[in-house]
């Protein structure tokens, strides 16, 4: 069987866990749990005619001490560089991730997530922003870990990427 | 290798194994799992099968093989049994060695430590943003303040202005009020407008030696552009400026004011108006009136009650219709007598219960004994204002008063 290893790259508190919890079990909670180190998931999904085995590599978040090891990127077919809409400054994290990753494992299919998109009263991240990004020819999508939208969407998308 | 006893090392050895749950597996140059040994059942990984490839069964290890380095670690990973493991890998000719060491412990440790300096990270990082927010809500509000205060100033001097400027228009209103006069009849009179400029405004003078002119005109509304009209009409009348008019008679007065003052010249605005002509030596008094509230002439001296008769005529206000026709009434005072003439403001008077003064009350409270002449007007203000209920009245008060 194919089997495609995902890592979820960002800032801490970004939401990367939330999101592969919602994905994988259709789960959130509200309480924020560090990560530290990394936790493997799996889920199954058909591509195509193709059955994948997606396996979603949760990484601890970046923050000013501890940069993100580059060793667990090792094999990677992908990733998802998670930032939190409300922070603008995880957005700028992001940005210095990708660039350390594509020097790190070369040019591989990755997406942008503006996680957090349920909470608008505190949206920070501008149409600015996400336009200045996708000008770059990033795929940014805004997604919400909470009500799940745009989460399905997002991990679909980049695995018929890696499978293309 | 330590330079030490191998009863040390062996200790070592053992202390590593016990406290670590050491496990390791073989993988060939093929990426299939060939050995496997130690405590593999700790880290939930008790069900791999030899002869198998590696990466179905151990997914840290997708995309790894074959090791591009002889040593390579993966840290704190979570196992499939709730462990958490150091994964140690080394390449050792066509193989490699994957060594499982425990760090459940320091792992929960720095997770602990770590949720405090990201809780505490992440509420200081919330708490500048509200911080933020709330100077640059402060800086507005001290901005919108700013701009108010110096819009509140300049409408002040504005208003101020205005003020000053309304009071003159007052004065110049009330400079050109004739005075009293208390022969060979008595004519005196109170006017208070409602705002400081009104539409009410009068006259009388003498036409001849025996002709008598009294008047009294209400233009609709109030205000700087109704008493610019007020004043303008009177003054018409004061100087007799309206050419080919014969001012002893009141019909034609009021024509020809229709004629000179119609609204669409005058910015909308048209008068009511009564205008008589009193001849002194035979009491008579030629009367004509344009829409304006009828006289009421009370008979008798004034500290006796009186009789009471309106002196009614009929006509269309000034201004509205350039068709309008006026006709002049006659009636011949006898003394004592007092002539009332006044504006609708006088006994139009609405109660605070929402009902208006009735035009029979007025009449009754005119005939009334008056204590002393010269408060008899003081009282019908007074009777005004009590009745109302407050002293600033709805419209303005102007009344003359005629005494044979």
């Amino acid at each position: 069987m194919l089997q495609k290893k995902i890592c979820m790259l960002g800032a801490f508190g970004v939401g990367k866990t939330s999101l592969v919890r919602r994905y994988v079990q259709s789960l959130f909670s509200d309480a924020y749990l560090t990560t530290v180190g990394v936790k493997i998931d799996k889920k199954t999904v058909t591509v195509g005619n193709e059955t994948v085995t997606l396996l979603l590599w949760d990484i601890a978040g970046e923050d000013d001490v501890s940069p993100i090891r580059m060793s667990y990127l090792r094999g990677a077919a992908g990733y998802l560089l998670v930032a939190d809409g409300t922070r603008a400054e995880t957005l700028d994290i992001a940005s210095s991730i990708q660039s350390r990753v594509k020097a790190e494992i070369g040019t591989v299919p990755f997406l942008v997530l503006l996680n957090k998109a349920d909470l608008q009263e505190s949206w920070e991240i501008g149409r600015d922003a996400m336009h200045g990004l996708e000008q770059a020819g990033w795929s940014v999508v805004r997604t919400s870990a909470r009500t799940g939208a745009g989460v399905e969407e997002v991990f679909e998308e980049l695995a018929k990427r890696m499978v293309s | 290798m330590l330079d030490l006893p191998t009863r040390i090392s062996h200790w070592l050895l053992e202390l590593v194994r016990s406290q670590r749950a050491v496990a390791h597996l073989l993988i060939d140059g093929r990426h299939v799992l060939v050995a496997s040994g130690g405590d593999l059942d700790h880290y939930g990984l008790s069900d791999v099968e030899l002869q198998r490839p590696a990466a179905e069964q151990l997914p840290f290890l997708e995309g790894l093989l074959p090791l591009p380095e002889s040593a390579f670690l993966l840290r704190s990973m979570e196992m499939p049994g709730g462990r958490v493991a150091d994964i140690h890998l080394f390449a050792e000719q066509d193989a490699t060695w994957v060594v499982l060491l425990d760090v459940t412990v320091e792992h929960g440790e720095a997770q602990k430590t770590q949720q405090k300096a990201y809780d505490m990270t992440l509420l200081s990082q919330r708490e500048a943003r509200l911080r933020a927010r709330l100077e640059a809500a402060h800086k507005e509000l001290t901005a919108a303040h700013g701009e108010l205060a110096a819009s509140r100033e300049a409408l002040l001097i504005t208003h101020n202005r205005l003020q000053r400027e309304l009071r003159d228009a007052e004065q110049y209103v009330r400079a050109i009020l004739p005075a009293p006069i208390a022969a060979p009849f008595a004519v005196d009179w109170l006017f208070v407008p409602c705002t400081e400029l009104g539409g009410d405004s009068f006259g009388y003078h003498w036409i001849d030696a025996e002709h008598f002119a009294i008047y009294l005109l209400d233009v609709c509304g109030h205000g700087v552009g109704s008493a610019l009209l007020s004043v303008a009409a009177c003054n018409t009348l004061r100087s007799g400026g309206l050419p080919g008019t014969n001012f002893l008679l009141p019909e034609q007065v009021l024509s020809s004011l229709n004629q000179a003052f119609q609204m669409e010249n005058h910015a909308d605005l048209y008068f009511t108006i009564w205008y008589g002509v009193y001849h002194h030596e035979t009491g008579r008094l030629r009367y004509a009136s344009a829409g304006h509230p009828a006289p009421i002439l009370v008979s008798g001296a004034s500290g006796t009650r009186g009789d009471t008769q309106t002196l009614s005529a009929q006509g269309p206000p000034v201004g509205m219709s350039p068709r309008a026709r006026y006709r002049s009434e006659e009636r011949t005072l006898v003394a004592p007598a007092r002539l009332f003439v006044f504006s609708d403001g006088v006994f139009e008077i609405g109660r605070p219960d929402g009902t208006m003064v009735a035009v029979d009350e007025f009449r009754d409270v005119l005939s009334r004994p008056a204590a002393e002449a010269g408060s008899e007007l003081e009282a019908l203000l007074r009777f005004a204002r009590e009745t109302h209920g407050a002293d600033v009245l709805e419209d303005d008060f102007s009344i003359l008063r005629l005494t044979i």
